[in-house]
């Protein structure tokens, strides 16, 4: 741009300050300008509706009701819905659209499409929590139509969908939220507080933990049911014939579909091993898996699998391992040991539910100019603060894309069995031209990003 | 074909899951030979020798995919053989899966020929779209005329996603189509693509259209918009910018002053100055929001 065009720019920016309208907006904060009236309540849609899509359901909630949040989807206990109401839901099974309007109450309105859904006026923002191939083409077309997002974890299926819900997030001005819970329990705040204030020194390594993945069976492949739009399901993501584990539930150990234990877990681990680092908007540079994956069966994700990813700048280690090495410090299924060259902090799970951390970390409180951390009311709480506010939740799609990053990357490395170096700037794999034709997939029929 | 491959075959076939597991893990070792016979183990009525099968022809795949080699060249031969020799669908969708990772040039011309196959015309389309180069553009346009139209939105929506020029006049004539959804779909390419043409390109009426594919048509205009902003034509994109400005609903006028907030012109100040007064919250914060960044700029 020319210097001349810059200067003019200037100018007229100058000129409009000087006449105090600038001056008025830059000095309100955002959320003072955004502040519903008190009879504003939040309607949401919800598409995707098996057991974790049902659990985000709610009646309606009016100012000054005190109703607790579901414990499950992340934050202190003590938490309260704010004023919302759920008024449509979409699902291509129609016995678990049925079974979500009974369990709801009152008169949803019912949707098998989601873009008929979308189209409805009256919804401010929409809870995904279909299975993971679907969250980015949803997210994005959700975007589209004006919504916020509370779409689920892991954000994404492909390095380039993750790419296009940032986009779409930002080319909408809306408020996407991923269902890393994590990061919205008490304890994964106060573990990151105490290593963000230097309590364990410089953090080098960080090393995960989970046990494996089932290895499944063959189940014959079989027609659909009744109420189930099999192709609907499918979707986006290449066409396999319907089978009763390759779907509800069981769809997790596809890797087309799901992605097993690292895109689950790990979308949980990772995220608070990510905000601990201060990791959100960057990646590793280099990815390395070995492991196995079911000798026999249906399911094709790992069974046990050990991943190192290298960042630089700062320099550390983040190492995934199913099954790995527990902590001795704290007993739990699964989490993340952070090693500081002044000692070492367990993070437990990770997950909106069962997150703890060490007793040391607990006690903690920072020092005056100490680095205070965001501590969020609650995960689905800080997604519909952010929807009046209009600001950045705590686990925005940026984060979200960058955690399933390494899922998606990780897996990668174990499918090629090869060391992957990544340039985590420009999303691409240095020096294979294979592992970056992987970074996307094109999508089946109508549905394309 | 030598002792060591003959016995690789064996073990795929073994009873044995330790045994087919042990052999699709060396299969990256094996003579692009085994191919042939490892596509017919793929249509097994075993399921775990038929996985056994799929699995080593994916490992051959990935053991020359990180650059061109003569070793990538015979395996893409082999291939491309068997793609055409095969009845069984199902092998012919892994392969055409498989190419879409390795194959080039050589792989357009087999894959293309799939594109009128009703069965197999998607894992064509999947394969081609994977395929950099202008040889998969082409093929992909030049199927457009003979396809049907569901099919037609399809191979749009494929030359959208590689922002391929050749696509442009093919998205242009889908818009004027009376099938709206064809239409769409030509607005989708169109948008993606990104790319102006010495001819105005003439978007589809939104008299006629369903809510969601008015949605579409907005959506794709945006993208265009980011294109040419992108590509130094902040006039075209300005002006499409401060039409969505003018919209009822406000994401679209919050994408419009985020996208005038990357342009940095007097005149895209102007049009974001226009809305910091808005009466709509959302409207007044991005407008807010896209006033800073441009003075920060």
């Amino acid at each position: 741009m020319s210097e001349k065009i810059r200067s003019s720019r200037r100018e007229f920016l100058g000129r409009a300050a000087a006449g105090g309208t600038v001056a008025l907006f830059d000095i309100v904060p955002a959320r003072v300008l955004a502040q519903p009236a008190p009879s504003d309540i939040v309607n949401f849609g919800h598409i995707g509706l098996g057991g974790r899509g049902r659990q985000f359901l709610r009646p309606e909630v009016k100012p000054g009701d005190k109703v607790r949040a579901n414990p499950n989807l992340g934050g202190p206990g003590d938490r309260y819905l704010r004023p919302s109401r759920s008024v449509a839901l979409c699902d291509i099974d129609s016995k678990r659209l049925d079974e979500a309007a009974t369990k709801l109450g009152g008169k949803p309105r019912l949707y098998k499409d989601f873009r008929r859904l979308l189209e409805d006026k009256d919804i401010d923002a929409v809870f995904i929590a279909s299975p993971d191939h679907w969250h980015a083409i949803m997210t994005i077309a959700a975007c589209q139509a004006g919504k916020d997002v509370y779409v689920e974890k892991p954000a994404c299926n492909t390095i380039e969908e993750g790419r296009a819900m940032v986009n779409a997030a930002e080319r909408y001005a809306r408020v996407v939220q991923v269902g890393s819970q994590g990061r919205s329990q008490t304890a994964a705040w106060q573990a990151c507080q105490y290593i963000r204030n230097g309590q364990i020194g410089t953090v080098r390594k960080v090393t995960c933990w989970h046990y494996a993945s089932p290895t499944g069976d063959w189940t014959p492949d079989a027609e659909p049911p009744p109420n189930l739009d099999y192709d609907a399901w499918v979707g986006p993501a290449p066409w396999i014939p319907y089978n009763p584990k390759r779907t509800h539930g069981a769809f997790r150990w596809m890797i087309d579909f799901g992605g097993g234990q690292i895109r689950d877990r790990g979308a949980h681990v990772m995220s608070i091993a990510n905000w601990i680092m201060d990791c959100d908007s960057t990646g590793p540079v280099s990815i390395e898996a070995t492991g196995e994956p079911p000798h026999d069966g249906m399911y094709d994700s790992a069974v046990t699998m050990t991943v190192t990813y290298e960042f630089k700048n700062p320099d550390w280690t983040l190492i995934w391992a199913q099954p790995g090495e527990p902590s001795t410090e704290l007993e739990g299924r699964y989490g993340a040991k952070y090693w500081g060259d002044k000692g070492t902090l367990t993070v437990t799970y990770g997950d909106g539910q069962n997150t703890n951390t060490e007793q040391k970390a607990k006690d903690y409180k920072p020092l005056l100019g100490g680095v205070e951390v965001f501590r969020s009311p609650g995960h689905a709480e800080n997604f519909e603060d952010c929807i009046r506010t209009r600001e950045k939740p705590i686990m925005h799609i940026e984060a979200g894309h960058r955690v399933a990053s390494l899922c998606i990357l990780g897996n990668l490395s174990f499918k090629l069995q090869r060391k992957l170096l990544w340039d985590p700037k420009a999303e691409r794999v240095l020096n294979d031209e294979e592992a970056n034709r992987m970074l996307s997939r094109p999508g089946r029929g109508p549905w394309h990003l | 074909m030598a002792e060591k491959e003959a016995q690789f075959l064996k073990d795929i076939e073994s009873s044995s899951a330790d045994v087919r597991f042990a052999a699709w893990r060396r299969a990256g070792e094996m003579d692009p030979q085994v191919i042939p016979a490892l596509a017919n183990l793929m249509a097994s009525s075993q399921p775990g020798v038929a996985r056994a099968a799929r699995e080593a022809l994916e490992a051959i795949t990935h053991s020359v995919g990180v650059a061109n080699s003569d070793r990538r060249r015979t395996v893409i031969r082999q291939f491309l053989t068997v793609l055409q020799n095969n009845r069984a669908e199902t092998v012919k969708a892994q392969l055409l899966r498989q190419l879409s990772l390795i194959g080039g040039d050589e792989t357009v011309p087999v894959a293309a020929k799939f594109l009128k196959d009703p069965k197999l015309r998607e894992e064509a389309a999947f394969c081609l779209e994977r395929i950099p180069g202008a040889a998969a553009d082409a093929a992909l346009a030049g199927a457009i005329a003979s396809a049907p139209d569901d099919f037609k939105a399809r191979l749009l929506a494929a030359l959208g996603h590689r922002r391929s020029e050749v696509g442009i006049p093919h998205a242009a004539q889908a818009m004027q189509s009376s099938n709206k959804e064809l239409a769409i779909a030509g607005a989708k390419a169109w948008g993606r693509i990104g790319k102006t043409t010495a001819a105005p390109v003439k978007l589809p009426e939104r008299a006629g259209l369903t809510e969601w594919q008015k949605t579409e048509l907005l959506d794709s205009q945006l993208r265009f918009a980011e294109a040419q902003a992108a590509n130094g034509n902040a006039a075209e994109a300005i002006a499409i910018y401060k039409g969505f400005l003018d919209e009822k609903e406000e994401h679209w006028q919050c994408a419009a002053l985020v996208g005038l907030s990357k342009i940095h012109l007097p005149e895209a100040a102007m049009a974001i100055y226009s809305k910091l007064k808005s009466r709509n919250p959302r409207v007044r914060i991005t407008a807010i929001k896209a006033w800073r960044k441009h003075s920060e700029a």
